[in-house]
């Protein structure tokens, strides 16, 4: 009945609004049908928290798909060389391989390692290794515009994308303006969140699917990482998305580069978040080395060495890595060194990896 | 329902479309003012590229800008007005490089608000806010008033960790044989604070008269008890400094010169 009520009344609106268009103004058309946008509801898997959309930038069809040509769109960068995808490749869980990169348009080593591009949509307490940027759509502005990564001129990015007549009816339909920078980041946040990996051996075990089961080692190896990493890499997005000092170093008085070397407490000010950055997923792991936030970890080997026996003492390493009766460090041994890389195998997700709807389209 | 939703948006659309083509006639219980950040150094009249004598310091500046929001009238009776979409940069500047020089932003000098749409009335105060409040001060592609992202009030190392950069002095000071070049600068969120002035006769706003309040915004009170000698730049690595600046921003910079 309600449903009736509202057809007669969308009839009744719809005429006017149609008497209207033709009295007022003639020249205007009539918006088409398959220009309305088809919102979208990330597909949120059991066994993962639940997803909240950003109501200034709620995920349509149309918006990710716009965010994914922008995401591998070589006009992004100052010399159109570079897109986002140029050191966030899929392949590699959208990591880049390299510790430290080069392949700035500056051609200047960059002092940070490029992060991953998992699960973002449940990264809600700061992005980059520091969290100093509050929402992926703030964030795009630095990678684009920082003359040691992208180098582009916003200016020059709005004219350039506005000699694509795709492009400026893309922007109409989503967003209903011209092609303006605001509008491109959240094309880039919107294709962003919808990198959901949760399709690993893990999550189908967890899931009780296709009668996935783990090995004994790989079993063993899930309940040492409950038991002595699930604290900081915790739940089922591996990250509790938060900011540790892992005693990666002891020593946080450097303060170049606007304090780079120094965590967190370059964007809080608080002493205790020297040397604090943030927690990476473990999910596909293994396909995102090197590690820690200047890639100083060559392979996976090289990480539980320095959790078993090279963590640094500071007024800030996280008391929570005091695991060896009271003293530095989470003792481990070779046996259970291997259990853990066999577990951390199972988090591969070789869908998100392959995954046509995250593919270069160029 | 969902359809029901899209005629709905669909009807609005076509009529926001339309508006162009209607002759509005204004309704005659709104009224017009003007609202003027005359800048001053001290007892002078504020220009860049002069000097400025202070103690044993001389300035020569080379911008003095800041975002003025949220901007509200309280009437007589205590009734608050919000002027919508009020987000005003404010600014007597030489030529900013944008992006560390990838395209330029024009010399300017802007001091007036021009505020239409104002309901008719009489106002006995005026309040706003110096810097972005969190909301979109966190997040750059929400987009309102005058914010924007290419008159160089953000920069790639204020978006690694904020994004607006709230208000930006920049020049040179000597003192004796000392010479350094400063930059004076708020943009934490802490730093957002709001101004509340109140006008010495009310300010009518009719329907037939441009009412005008004239403001003085001292820079010499801005950076009150800095020692820009000995911290030539204070930025986001001095938050104690930039939250002091914050303060003056809030406490002293801003008198009621005149209103009518």
């Amino acid at each position: 009945m309600k449903h009736q009520i509202a057809n007669r009344w969308s009839a009744f609106i719809l005429l006017s609004a149609i008497l209207i268009t033709t009295s007022s103004c003639k020249k205007e058309e009539v918006v088409i049908a398959d220009e309305i946008l088809h919102p979208v509801k990330l597909e949120v898997p059991a066994n993962f928290p639940k997803f909240v959309d950003d109501p200034d930038n709620p995920l349509t069809k149309e918006g990710i798909e716009l965010g994914r040509l922008l995401f591998y769109d070589t006009r992004l960068s100052g010399n159109n060389t570079l897109s986002c995808g140029s050191c966030h490749r899929q392949a590699i869980a959208f990591s880049d391989g390299i510790a430290l990169n080069n392949n700035g348009v500056s051609g200047k080593t960059l002092p940070r390692h490029s992060p991953t591009l998992i699960n973002l949509a449940w990264t809600t307490n700061g992005l980059f290794w520091d969290g100093g940027s509050t929402n992926l759509e703030s964030q795009a502005f630095a990678p684009i515009t920082n003359a040691d990564e992208m180098h582009q001129n916003l200016m020059e990015l709005e004219f350039e994308l506005k000699q694509v007549p795709d492009y400026v009816k893309r922007f109409k339909q989503v967003f209903n303006v011209d092609v303006k920078s605001a509008a491109i980041v959240k094309a880039l946040a919107q294709f962003q969140r919808s990198l959901v990996s949760a399709d690993s051996r893990y999550d189908q075990y967890i899931r009780k699917e296709n009668n996935i089961s783990l090995s004994t080692e790989e079993l063993m190896g899930l309940n040492i990482v409950n038991e002595k990493c699930k604290r900081c890499h915790s739940g089922e997005l591996f990250t509790d998305n938060n900011y540790h000092n892992n005693g990666l170093d002891s020593n946080f008085s450097n303060a170049d580069h606007e304090g780079l070397y120094q965590g967190r407490y370059r964007v809080t000010f608080n002493p205790s978040d020297l040397g604090k950055f943030k927690t990476p997923t473990l999910r596909n792991v293994l396909l995102t080395a090197p590690y820690m936030h200047d890639g100083r970890f060559k392979t996976i080997d090289e990480v539980l060495t320095h959790y078993g026996n090279g963590i640094k003492p500071s007024a800030t390493t996280d008391h929570l890595l005091y695991q060896n009766q009271g003293k530095l460090g989470i003792s481990l041994s070779a046996t259970e060194k291997s259990a853990i890389v066999a577990f951390l195998k199972t988090l591969t997700d070789e869908k998100f990896i392959t995954n046509k709807k995250f593919k270069n389209p160029f | 329902m969902k359809k029901f939703i899209a005629i709905i948006s669909l009807f609005s659309l076509l009529l926001a479309s339309c508006e162009k083509n209607n002759e509005v006639t204004p309704l005659k219980t709104l009224g017009k003012a003007t609202v003027t950040f005359d800048a001053v150094f001290g007892t002078q009249d504020f220009s860049i590229n002069k000097d400025f004598m202070s103690g044993s310091k001389t300035y020569n500046f080379t911008k003095f800008r800041y975002w003025v929001t949220n901007l509200i009238l309280v009437d007589t009776k205590g009734e608050e007005y919000n002027v919508p979409n009020s987000y005003f940069l404010i600014e007597e500047t030489a030529a900013v490089p944008v992006q560390d020089g990838a395209f330029t932003y024009p010399a300017t000098k802007r001091e007036t608000i021009q505020l239409n749409d104002i309901p008719i009335g009489d106002y006995q105060a005026i309040k706003f806010s110096i810097g972005i409040e969190s909301k979109y001060n966190d997040n750059l592609s929400l987009q309102i008033g005058e914010l924007s992202q290419l008159n160089g009030m953000t920069n790639v190392s204020w978006m690694w960790m904020t994004s607006y950069i709230f208000s930006s002095i920049g020049g040179k000071v000597t003192d004796g044989n000392a010479t350094k070049n400063i930059l004076v600068e708020t943009g934490l969120n802490t730093n957002y604070k709001s101004v509340l002035l109140n006008l010495p006769t009310p300010l009518l706003v009719g329907s037939n008269k441009n009412a005008a309040i004239i403001l003085t915004t001292d820079v010499s009170k801005a950076i009150d008890g800095i020692d820009l000698i000995a911290n030539p730049v204070v930025g986001a690595s001095k938050a104690n400094l930039m939250a002091q600046v914050a303060t003056n921003y809030t406490s002293k910079v801003f008198a009621v010169k005149s209103n009518q």
